[in-house]
């Protein structure tokens, strides 16, 4: 392929930020706007967890996209976050929504014969 | 010699039915009458249908597809036709006439949907319901009553019916007819399908009636239980509640139930079956129209001991520890088993296989033994190795196929009584009987077989000099067109089986000279006993108990074996009991690996004709069972001997590597090889035991209890239970 073809591709439309610390700003807005909520998210919701969990959780969801580098993504990241802050703020998430991001992990289904056969599931 | 009920006998001398119209044939196997007679032209509400002459008018409005509605005519019993709900409107008649007895005329011009007809229908339904009680709510018909759908259908929205004087409608005493039926003779219709029933299909005239117009009933003139081996099917023929199940009563709504098709396997008949089942539980059992082996009926010992199936069940894998059975982890069991599997010398692994096991599991047992060296595989009743053996499928088969019984017109049984072996095989012989003159005879103890039949007495010698020609029934078969031996199992497993076989075979090799049958006539038949039996044989079990017993085997598998085996003579294997049921086989275990019944696994069965057929997982095992040859296979991984499959179809692979007619499910693959299993019936040595043939199942009682699941069914406990007390009578 050709240099200034490939220069096309990479040059795309930015969504938000035009660099990197554009984009590590906004992530660190979104953060900290969470992390304001955490009282009245208890307060709001009937949730058997307190601040300190929620802080936790908060930080568990935000480190699970750490690697990103693409801006575009973080930036697509950030909105659906204020998305999420935004349902939950205006409470258009019930109790069982917010207790989804405390979901226990799912032990994978057995595929091979022993395991089926001592499970008892076909 | 008049055979037929009398008031058959009698239309038949009318002229009135011909044998066509009497009695339903499979159309494969209808005898060709020698001229065909001209066809009749009718029309059916201005269809035009052309039919044999002497074909009722219902007949052949079901030819067009207009189904009359009927409670009295039933198509596999004698005409009776006092019901009157199939009246219809035959143009320039003046009466309308009963359409199930009326045979037809040409140029008839038929209206069943007229005003006439409407009205008639109405009326009789008017007459019928008057003196029918209405409780539908609490009958165990309602949702599969006739009587509801076709007044619902056909009669009229508004009752007439006011009981001015106070006296209540008309009530009938309740019969007791055993533990298995159930009646409420209020609700009886007088349809006479059970007596007819009782006096053609089961042979017991027990059922009659007593009284006239409003006073008539139905019963047993003295009470007394109903006994037969097929009595169970006079509940599903009955069109109103009046006789019901007793072990289902009040249990389910039928729209409520899951149906799930499967074969039945208490005999080698291999019944098709459907099983109702609800929550997990099987409800009840019924049958499923299968021309070729049960038509529609289904014997008791199948329909009632599915409660059998909960109880004594073997629910979690079990170690002899300390002498004692004791509860443990599949792990455990799985690990102490393969443990005795190791470092086996050649030929010290036997596999034993019961009555019920199914093919994958003999295949997935054969595989691991044959990994391990050994060829010990039996089953628990032996077929005899000389001659032939298990080589040739025609020498274990019922050759001449389940349909075909009915047309011969000579039977010898020898050492074997179907009436309880194979209930629906009794019935086939006893239509030949009624329908076609058949002559059967006996070698073995005196029998009630429901029929006339001579017999020739207990020795086996017997079988010799028919063959010699110096026996008088030999006159007899001379004369036959299409004569059938037909060989009990049981016999075989005698000390001198093998010569009653080679006996047997060059009998019907002198009758195949003698007598001109047709290619595809087979006279030497096989009866089984045991639904697994034809299975374990075309798989290759082929080796006998007492070689088993002798190699002293380290290990023995015994799959569902309950019978014929004992602690002492496997005194030193460990012994791995698969099976579903806590029976005599599990007593003596030290490892037991709870497997499943019938109803709960996907199985492949063999009937004694060679026909494969497929069981249904209805419900999931109990408990920690699992599906048989999963336990196999998972112990073949922990023995180091895994075996190439993981599931159901990778097995039916490897199934139809061995015998691909195993796979080959509804279809019988014919027998052909009949004159080699003659020749290599000469090979026999030997000579005749002087004790005289006998057979285990000679009355009633002994029918109802002959393996695990029905040992453990209240139901049939108590079916014995009411026969011994009826014989004390």
């Amino acid at each position: 392929m050709s240099n200034p073809a490939r220069i096309v591709t990479r040059q795309v439309k930015p969504l938000l930020s035009l660099n990197e610390n554009e984009a590590r700003r906004r992530v660190f807005g979104l953060y900290k706007a969470w992390i304001r909520q955490v009282p009245f998210i208890l307060q709001d919701y009937d949730i058997p967890k307190n601040a300190k969990d929620l802080k936790m959780k908060i930080r568990e969801e935000f480190n699970k996209h750490r690697t990103v580098k693409d801006i575009r993504v973080i930036d697509m990241l950030v909105i659906k976050g204020q998305m999420e802050l935004k349902e939950t703020v205006e409470k258009w998430k019930n109790k069982g929504a917010l207790m989804f991001y405390f979901k226990d992990t799912v032990e994978p289904k057995p595929t091979d014969f022993m395991s089926k056969f001592m499970n008892g599931t076909d | 010699m008049l055979r037929l009920p009398l008031f058959r006998a009698i239309s038949r001398s009318n002229g009135r039915l011909t044998s066509a119209v009497c009695f339903h044939n499979s159309a494969a196997n209808q005898q060709q009458p020698q001229q065909q007679p001209e066809l009749i032209e009718l029309f059916i509400d201005d269809k035009p249908v052309q039919v044999p002459p002497g074909t009722t008018v219902l007949k052949a409005a079901a030819m067009v597809g207009v189904e009359i509605p009927r409670f009295c005519y039933h198509e596999r019993l004698a005409i009776a036709g006092n019901c009157r709900m199939c009246l219809v409107e035959i143009e320039k008649q003046v009466k309308p006439v009963a359409a199930c007895a009326m045979p037809v005329m040409k140029g008839w011009r038929v209206k069943t949907n007229s005003a006439l007809t409407r009205k008639a229908r109405e009326g009789v339904m008017e007459f019928l319901l008057v003196n029918h009680p209405l409780d539908c709510p609490i009958c165990d018909q309602g949702g599969e009553c006739d009587l509801q759908d076709q007044s619902m259908a056909f009669g009229n929205d508004r009752s007439r019916f006011t009981d001015i004087n106070f006296s209540g409608k008309r009530a009938v005493e309740d019969k007791d007819l055993g533990p298995l039926i159930k009646t409420v003779m209020t609700r009886c219709i007088h349809c006479t399908r059970c007596i007819r029933f009782a006096s053609e299909v089961a042979g017991v005239d027990d059922l009659g009636t007593t009284g006239r117009g409003n006073e008539m009933q139905v019963g047993t003139y003295v009470e007394k239980l109903f006994m037969s081996e097929v009595s169970g099917n006079i509940i599903d023929l009955c069109p109103v509640g009046a006789l019901t199940s007793k072990p289902y009563a009040f249990v389910a709504r039928p729209w409520e139930n899951h149906r799930t098709d499967s074969i039945d396997v208490h005999d080698a008949v291999g019944s098709n079956i459907v099983v109702s089942h609800r929550t997990g539980e099987v409800l009840r059992i019924l049958p499923r129209v299968n021309e070729d082996v049960n038509e529609e009926w289904l014997a008791d010992k199948a329909r009632f001991s599915y409660d059998g199936l909960k109880r004594q069940r073997l629910i979690t894998p079990m170690l002899k520890i300390d002498g004692k059975l004791q509860n443990v982890e599949w792990e455990d069991a799985l690990v102490a088993a393969a443990r005795a599997l190791q470092d086996l010398p050649p030929n010290k692994c036997a596999a034993i296989a019961g009555c019920m096991a199914d093919a994958e599991v003999l295949v997935a047992v054969k595989d691991l033994v044959n990994t391990l060296d050994s060829e010990l595989l039996t089953t628990e009743q032996e077929f005899p190795k000389s001659g032939a053996g298990v080589d040739l499928r025609s020498n274990y088969l019922l050759n001449n196929k389940i349909a075909n019984v009915e047309h011969a017109d000579v039977i010898l049984l020898i050492g074997t009584n179907p009436r309880f072996e194979a209930p629906l095989v009794n019935t086939r012989i006893r239509k030949g009987y009624l329908h076609r003159e058949q002559n059967v005879a006996v070698i073995g103890p005196k029998l009630d077989l429901t029929y006339d039949h001579e017999n020739l007495g207990q020795s086996p010698d017997i079988i010799s000099q028919i063959k010699s020609g110096s026996h008088p029934f030999c006159e007899v078969l001379k004369n036959a067109k299409k004569p059938m031996i037909i060989l009990g199992a049981d016999v075989l497993t005698r000390k001198d089986g093998d010569k009653i076989l080679a006996e047997t075979q060059s009998l019907c090799k002198n009758i195949e000279k003698t007598v001109k049958t047709d290619a595809d006539w087979k006279v030497f038949n096989i009866l089984h006993t045991n639904a697994s039996q034809v299975t374990a044989l075309d798989v290759g079990y082929a080796a006998s108990l007492e070689e088993v017993k002798k190699a002293k085997p380290s290990v023995l598998f015994l799959l569902g074996a309950d019978e014929n085996i004992k602690k002492e003579d496997f005194g030193e294997s460990c012994i791995i009991y698969v099976g579903s049921h806590g029976d005599n086989g599990a007593q003596i275990a030290d490892i037991v690996l709870p497997g499943a019944a019938y109803t709960e696994k996907t199985a492949t069965y063999v009937n004694m004709e060679g026909r494969a057929q497929l069981t249904n997982a209805a419900i999931t095992p109990p408990g920690m069972a699992r599906p048989d040859w999963k336990i196999i296979r998972a112990l073949s991984e922990i023995a180091g001997h895994r075996l190439p499959y993981d599931d159901l179809h990778e097995l039916r692979d490897r199934i139809a590597e061995i015998a691909p007619h195993l796979v080959n499910y509804g279809e019988v693959e014919p027998s052909n090889f009949l004159k080699q299993v003659y020749e290599l019936a000469k090979t026999t040595q030997g000579s005749f035991l002087p004790d005289p043939i006998d057979i285990k199942q000679k009355s009633l009682d002994q029918f109802f209890m002959t393996n695990a699941i029905s040992r453990a069914s209240p139901t049939m406990a108590k079916c014995v239970q009411a026969v011994q007390k009826q014989k004390q009578v």
